[in-house]
């Protein structure tokens, strides 16, 4: 057992190394994300309400909808990282085959790398939202809402990790999985309500979406952190199950696409 | 208990693919009326290896030599046939049997590029369950006799490519294998690379008995290290024996060339054995039968003004040439020898 976590444990400190190893990107992912927050949606937001910014669209006034988008960008930096993202091309490749040889799961690898990338983003995303106060945008909620609220949001990044492995795994029948991951994100932005909050769109969607994974990713998390959200029960099981069917589906693939593996390219 | 690591019975392997024409519109043609093409990359292979031998596979481009590779340390499954390796089937992908093989690709890294080779090492220290004290005895020992202890902290991708070379072999053997796969581990280095991972895999060799099979397309790595060849030509097996026997599959002839101090003239006596002069008729290459090897060398020697000459150093490069270009001889040979 010892020597096993020792595996994860070493995996994790290499896959840090890898995601630092390049200082530059580390500071673009702080600071690019919240320029693209703060020029696409502020002034979306500060044009729509315009001089009147204690109107209510839905319930929001302007600083609501603001502090509403900066959880949703914090949410989003913590919880639907990129880490799967080599996965894909680790399959197409042909890069797999190392992991084949070694008495250690490639699964096992992605996830470790996954975790390590966690561990960063808990400082992505907790500068940003340090910069959001800083600005302005929000005030700081309370030590039991921020720890309900990253728990959720880590837990659901989980969720996002092993859906974003179920499309990385897709290489071994598709050339490009790009196309196919730019849908599912811009699907994902729309339905998890990072674009626009979930009040703003009809009844009967918002209800049907209650048993699919979307609201779950940015709206629910936000409404943790906003301290109006306190059913998480809800939440963490619609999300359990999702992520345990993508877990069987991704070993079913994984199983079906080694048989096909042909390690081309090695 | 049987010595046999490796047994393979009419292992076969065939790749299928789909043609596709370029551009969108190829894909989504493809995508719906796949032309398939199957090519045989192995086909009825058999082959048994001993513990402790060193094993040459040589065979041309696309012969099959990297598919055998793959499907003995489980990267691919065989499309038919048996295949076992210290009692595993290789494609179960056990841990048990992971723990004791080792595969190096001379065309493809292992390593991770963005850090330094040590932590790899460290990684695999701990994939491996290795023991501190084993790891760094057997690290030490192997980065002094490859003499890179100065590079093990310099990022991989900034190593050259024999460093490298040296890097991943350290890396697949850190857990001292029962079986090491050797695909093309010397290509492109420098012959004082080559000779340097040449001694190192001997040394590993003698030092603890590991089966190893190596293919390369180094005629001196095979002398080196081979006592016997596999030969595989278009996916199958043709020829499999001691690399001596290899050498004379041609005849037990020698090549013997000649450097003269002036122009020879005619000359009936040289002429006889299928000589091949030079331009400036100085300089003679010809082939003789192994027992009129001293006779004929010392006439020469005393009736022309020899300035130099020697016997053919790599026989079996020769060889390997002469059957890349015409496999029928082997064929021709075999039913000579079956009749
Ligand atoms: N993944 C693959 N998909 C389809 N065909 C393949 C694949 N891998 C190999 N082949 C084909 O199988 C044959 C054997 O290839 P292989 O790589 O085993 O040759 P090789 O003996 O290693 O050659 P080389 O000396 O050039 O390395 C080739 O004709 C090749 O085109
Ligand atoms: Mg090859």
């Amino acid at each position: 057992m010892k020597t096993y976590l020792l595996k994860w444990w070493q995996t994790i400190r290499i896959s840090w190394s890898k995601y630092t190893a390049y200082r530059l990107n580390f500071f673009l992912q702080v600071v690019g994300p919240f320029l693209v927050f703060f020029f696409i949606k502020y002034n979306l937001w500060s044009s729509i309400y315009g001089e009147d910014t204690g109107q209510l669209i839905r319930g929001y006034n302007f600083d609501e909808m603001m502090q509403y988008h900066v959880w949703t960008l914090v949410i989003s930096l913590l919880g639907q990282g990129y880490a799967a993202m080599n996965l894909s091309e680790d399959i197409r490749l042909g890069r797999i085959s190392s992991y084949l040889i070694y008495p250690f799961e490639f699964w096992e690898f992605h996830t470790a790398g996954f975790l390590s990338f966690q561990i960063l983003q808990i400082f992505v995303s907790s500068v940003t939202l340090g910069l959001a106060i800083f600005f302005g945008f929000l005030d700081l909620p309370s030590t039991m809402t921020l720890l309900h609220g990253f728990s959720f949001t880590f837990f659901m990044g989980f969720f996002w990790f092993t859906m974003q492995y179920f499309t990385g795994l897709l290489a071994f029948w598709l050339e490009e999985t790009w196309i196919m991951r730019v849908l599912l994100s811009i699907v994902v932005s729309f339905l998890s309500g990072y674009i626009f909050p979930l009040e703003l769109y009809p009844e009967w969607l918002v209800s049907g979406l209650k048993f699919t994974p979307f609201p779950y990713m940015s709206y629910f998390p936000a409404k943790i952190f906003m301290g109006v959200e306190t059913n998480f029960m809800m939440g963490y099981a619609v999300l359990a199950f999702w992520m345990a069917v993508f877990a069987f589906v991704n070993h079913l693939i994984w199983k079906k696409g080694m048989r096909l593996y042909t390690a081309a390219g090695m | 208990m049987s010595n046999k690591v490796i047994e393979v019975t009419n292992l076969t392997k065939q790749f299928k693919s789909y043609k596709k024409k370029p551009g969108i519109k190829g894909s989504i043609q493809s995508f719906f009326n796949r032309e398939y093409t199957t090519k045989k990359a192995v086909h009825d292979f058999n082959l048994e290896i001993n513990k402790g031998e060193i094993i040459g596979l040589l065979g041309p481009n696309g012969a099959g030599k990297t598919t055998l590779m793959k499907m003995f340390t489980g990267i691919i499954v065989p499309s038919a046939g048996e295949l076992t390796i210290n009692g595993h089937r290789p494609w179960e992908r056990k841990k048990d049997f992971k723990k004791k093989i080792a595969l190096v690709m001379g065309q493809k890294s292992q390593l991770w590029w963005d850090i330094p080779a040590m932590d790899s090492f460290l990684l695999l220290q701990k994939f491996y369950e290795l023991s501190d004290q084993e790891f760094k005895t057997r690290l030490d020992y192997m980065a002094e006799l490859l003499g890179v202890v100065d590079l093990l902290h310099v990022h991989v991708r900034k190593l050259s490519l024999g460093e490298r070379m040296k890097m991943e072999l350290m890396a697949s053997l850190l857990h001292n294998p029962d079986v090491i796969f050797l695909d093309e581990p010397t290509i492109g280095l420098d012959l004082v690379a080559q000779e340097n991972i040449r001694e190192f895999v001997l040394d590993f060799h003698k030092k603890n008995g590991t089966t190893i099979i190596i293919t390369s397309h180094y005629m001196a790595d095979v002398q080196a290290l081979c006592k016997r060849l596999v030969l595989i030509f278009d996916g199958t097996k043709a020829y499999d024996g001691p690399l001596e026997k290899f050498e004379k599959i041609l005849g037990n002839e020698k090549t013997v060339s000649f450097s003269f101090s002036e122009e020879i003239g005619g000359c009936d006596f040289i002429d006889k054995y299928d000589a091949k002069w030079n331009e400036c008729r100085n300089h003679v290459d010809i082939r003789v039968p192994e027992e009129e090897l001293r006779e004929v060398s010392k006439k020469i020697l005393d009736l022309y003004p020899v300035i130099e000459f020697n016997t053919e150093k790599m026989p079996i490069e020769r060889v390997m040439k002469t059957l890349m270009t015409n496999p029928e001889v082997l064929r021709q040979q075999r039913e000579n020898l079956s009749s």
